[in-house]
């Protein structure tokens, strides 16, 4: 832009008279449409340009986030309209007592933790694997994305399937070690064992994608810093936790953020786990019944609006809350300054 | 300024696209599906399970040309739930959604949102229907009619014959019939099947729990809404917790994949069965055909189930909905769907019709299924299913699977507190 604002200059020497004349023949006069064109561009432009975002925004991002403040303030109920009118913070209120809310976010949290740790983890290994010299490297790095193109409602229907009691591959597995040869695990009937069913389809969706995204910083850490490294005697894994995770830290936060989001808002692996997924319950006794779903539940199956907006604030509020502790903690542990 | 000027033009074109882009995106793509466009009409029917419409559609299609028929089918809840949504937006209801008895109460509730079917005429069908079936969708000063019955879901017991003979158990169903007079026998006979075969009786608590709970005086709500659970839940409730602790239960959560995939291998060999059932396990497990059989049910008689087609206000095409609604519920098609999926008729007068009275169900061993399910819907005093009655049913049948397998099992004790307290629950929710 720079270049265009610049009034024209007298021409240079060595330049073509031809083009000189042709310049000045189209000079634009002052205050002419010309020059309130060239203004237009110059200022408007760039704003015209980015518009189209901003109120794609406006009409489905801040609207919807708005209204949903506005609701969560109000009583709403779609089976009976004559429930409405400003409830004032009733129902957040009523969410301190909840013990449906404390149990989601206490299997949110369970799920979110057994799924990202882990997670994370396997990526960085993962793509401390891919940056070392490979035969088919490129056949290894698209493989490993493979997981994440598909579409989380197919693998999960899968993975249902692999955790069945009765017929399920992971109880078979199990057996072959000798685990629940007896009686098979019911992987939808207790916490724990629906929560680790539920962070291993998280885990398989995600390991890949956080594996690229580590190894593309990874690219750009200089090799000598390594063999600088081995030298001093280094093995892998030292230089793995000393070199590679400090060199590529603004990266790993970007994925600890992230997941965090992704964790805390985890709805269609736990809603597709379920024996009857249109009831929303997550297990019979919501074992895994995750915040996400049970706003679902209360929205859309008991049709509380009002209530189940105040929820989504509620859970708002947690991932800003969680995804701040956390770029802290990470930023820490990566030896990084503050 | 040649330079800007091309820039400017590029710059111009590209916030055309986007321009165009966004307009795509917020434009009514898909023309917004009219339905009306050229004379031709479709007509949108939303139901769950199988009503057996499939053939029907092309036969209505071939002799309507002007109307197509989209049959949508879903979850249970999920398609009751989806309604009561529509109904309070205002819109995106189907031209025809089926209600079933355990939501009819509350729909009934919001007439005003349905087409009165008595204005469309349908008050000449009024003698035809059993009494309490037309009843059930009649507001109660008896001025509109929401919907038409299609079915009714007079229970029996089916057995899996091969599975009884191997198990050293009778297996003609008379004699059958004669082993279960009681629930209590009930639970006999199947402790005996599984002390022979090593195998698992029924496929859940909660299909014991329902047709139990469908032969009580009263269910989860009497009249004035009141919850009762201590009435007939709380037999229904016992029955079912007894079953599951004499291990009897394979505990697999009914209409669940694995609930079916149960049928195909045999992991029970009871099943509640109200007539529309029928049609559920044939098209699970065809490869059972033969094996199955019906008996009757221990306690004798009771309803479980029975459906409803009703046509929100809010469709487009009331007239061609009524139109084939009308003709869905006229003997011929009745019939047919009878002899498809087993949904037995309302119309008591069709029970007398050979197509219905002689009809023998090959799937089931040529069992007289018409006489059977005829004879059940006759002699039935259908109970009062209150507003909540939906829920409150999934919240007791959650209680019921986790004193299977969660953290309830074997404390029958326990799980009927807990089953008061989320019942109580699901009423105020």
């Amino acid at each position: 832009m720079s270049t265009t604002r610049a009034a024209p200059t007298a021409p240079r020497p060595g330049q073509e008279p031809g083009a000189t004349a042709e310049r000045r023949g189209r000079r634009p006069e002052p205050g002419g449409w010309r020059t309130r064109l060239y203004r237009f561009d110059v200022r408007y432009v760039p704003y015209l340009l980015i518009a189209p975002f901003f109120l794609l925004f406006a009409v489905f991002g801040l609207f919807p986030i708005v209204f949903n403040g506005v609701v969560a303030l109000r009583h709403w109920r779609l089976d009976d309209p004559t429930l409405t009118g400003w409830a004032g913070l009733e129902n957040f209120r009523r969410l301190f007592t909840d013990d449906d809310f404390f149990n989601a976010l206490a299997n949110t949290f369970g799920i979110f933790l057994l799924s990202t740790v882990p997670q994370l983890l396997l990526a960085l290994i993962v793509a401390s694997l891919l940056n070392r010299k490979l035969r088919a490297q490129t056949w290894f790095r698209v493989g490993v994305l493979l997981p994440y193109i598909t579409p989380v409602t197919a693998s999960t229907l899968i993975f249902s399937v692999v955790f069945a009691r009765d017929t399920g591959i992971a109880n078979w597995a199990l057996s072959l070690l000798g685990i629940g040869e007896t009686e098979p695990i019911d992987w939808r009937s207790a916490k724990w064992s629906s929560w680790i069913a539920i962070a291993t389809m998280v885990n398989w969706k995600w390991i890949g994608y956080n594996a690229l995204l580590y190894l593309a910083a990874m690219q750009s850490i200089p090799r000598d810093v390594y063999e600088a490294a081995a030298v001093d005697g280094a093995g892998p894994w030292r230089q793995l936790w000393r070199i590679t995770v400090p060199m590529i830290r603004p990266v790993v936060i970007f994925t600890v953020v992230l997941s965090t989001i992704g964790g805390l808002q985890l709805f269609t692996e736990p809603m597709l786990f379920d024996a009857n997924p249109a009831l929303g319950l997550g297990g019979d006794d919501g074992q895994w019944q995750t915040v996400a779903q049970l706003i679902y539940k209360v929205g859309w199956r008991d049709l509380n609006l009002g209530y189940a907006a105040a929820m989504s604030w509620a859970l708002f509020l947690v991932i800003l809350l969680v995804a701040a502790i956390n770029a802290v903690i990470t930023n820490r542990l990566g030896g990084g300054k503050r | 300024m040649r330079r800007s000027l091309t820039h400017w033009a590029r710059a111009a074109a590209v916030g055309a696209v986007s321009l165009v882009m966004v307009a795509a995106c917020s434009g009514n793509s898909g023309g917004g599906g009219d339905s009306q466009a050229g004379g031709q009409v479709t007509l949108k029917i939303n139901f769950w399970g199988d009503f057996g419409l499939d053939e029907l559609k092309a036969k209505y299609e071939d002799a309507n040309p002007n109307v197509k028929i989209s049959l949508n089918t879903g979850e249970y809840n999920a398609q009751h739930e989806d309604l009561q949504k529509k109904l309070v937006a205002g819109s995106g209801a189907p031209d025809i959604a089926a209600v079933d008895e355990g939501f009819v109460v509350q729909f009934r509730g919001q007439a005003d949102k349905f087409v009165n079917l008595l204005d469309k005429g349908a008050g000449t069908y009024e003698q035809k229907y059993l009494p309490w079936k037309w009843k059930q969708t009649l507001t109660p000063d008896g001025k509109t009619q929401i919907g038409l019955g299609t079915d009714v879901g007079g229970l029996a017991m089916c057995y899996r014959t091969d599975l009884f003979k191997a198990a050293g158990l009778p297996t003609g169903r008379d004699q059958v019939s004669a082993l279960w007079p009681t629930w209590d026998r009930f639970i006999e006979v199947g402790q005996q099947y599984t002390a022979k075969s090593g195998k698992k009786f029924i496929d859940a608590g909660t299909n014991i729990f329902n047709p139990v709970l469908g032969q009580q005086p009263v269910g989860f709500y009497d009249e004035s809404e009141a919850l009762k659970m201590d009435g007939g839940p709380k037999v229904a409730f016992d029955v079912a917790a007894r079953t599951i602790a004499a291990d009897l239960s394979a505990n697999l959560t009914a209409f669940s994949p694995e609930w079916n995939s149960g049928f195909v291998k045999g992991n029970f060999a009871v099943l509640a069965c109200p007539a529309w059932m029928q049609g559920h396990i044939k098209n699970t497990a065809p490869g059972t055909s033969g094996k199955w059989d019906v008996a009757a049910i221990p306690g004798g008689g009771g309803n479980w189930g029975g459906s409803f087609l009703t046509i929100p206000k809010q469709g487009r095409n009331v007239d061609e909905a009524y139109k084939f609604v009308e003709w869905l519920i006229q003997p011929e098609q009745q019939i047919e769907i009878f002899k498809k999926v087993g949904n037995l008729p309302s119309q008591p007068a069709l029970y007398q019709d050979p197509a219905i009275k002689d009809f023998t169900n090959p799937f089931f061993n040529n069992a007289p299924v018409g006489q059977i399910f005829s004879k059940t819907a006759e002699s039935l005093t259908p109970q009062y299913l209150g507003k909540r009655n939906g829920p409150t049913r999934v919240a007791v049948e959650n209680v019921l699977n986790r004193l299977a397998t969660g953290n309830l099992k074997g404390k029958p004790d326990q799980a009927w507190t807990e089953a008061v307290k989320e019942a109580e629950k699901a009423a105020r929710s």
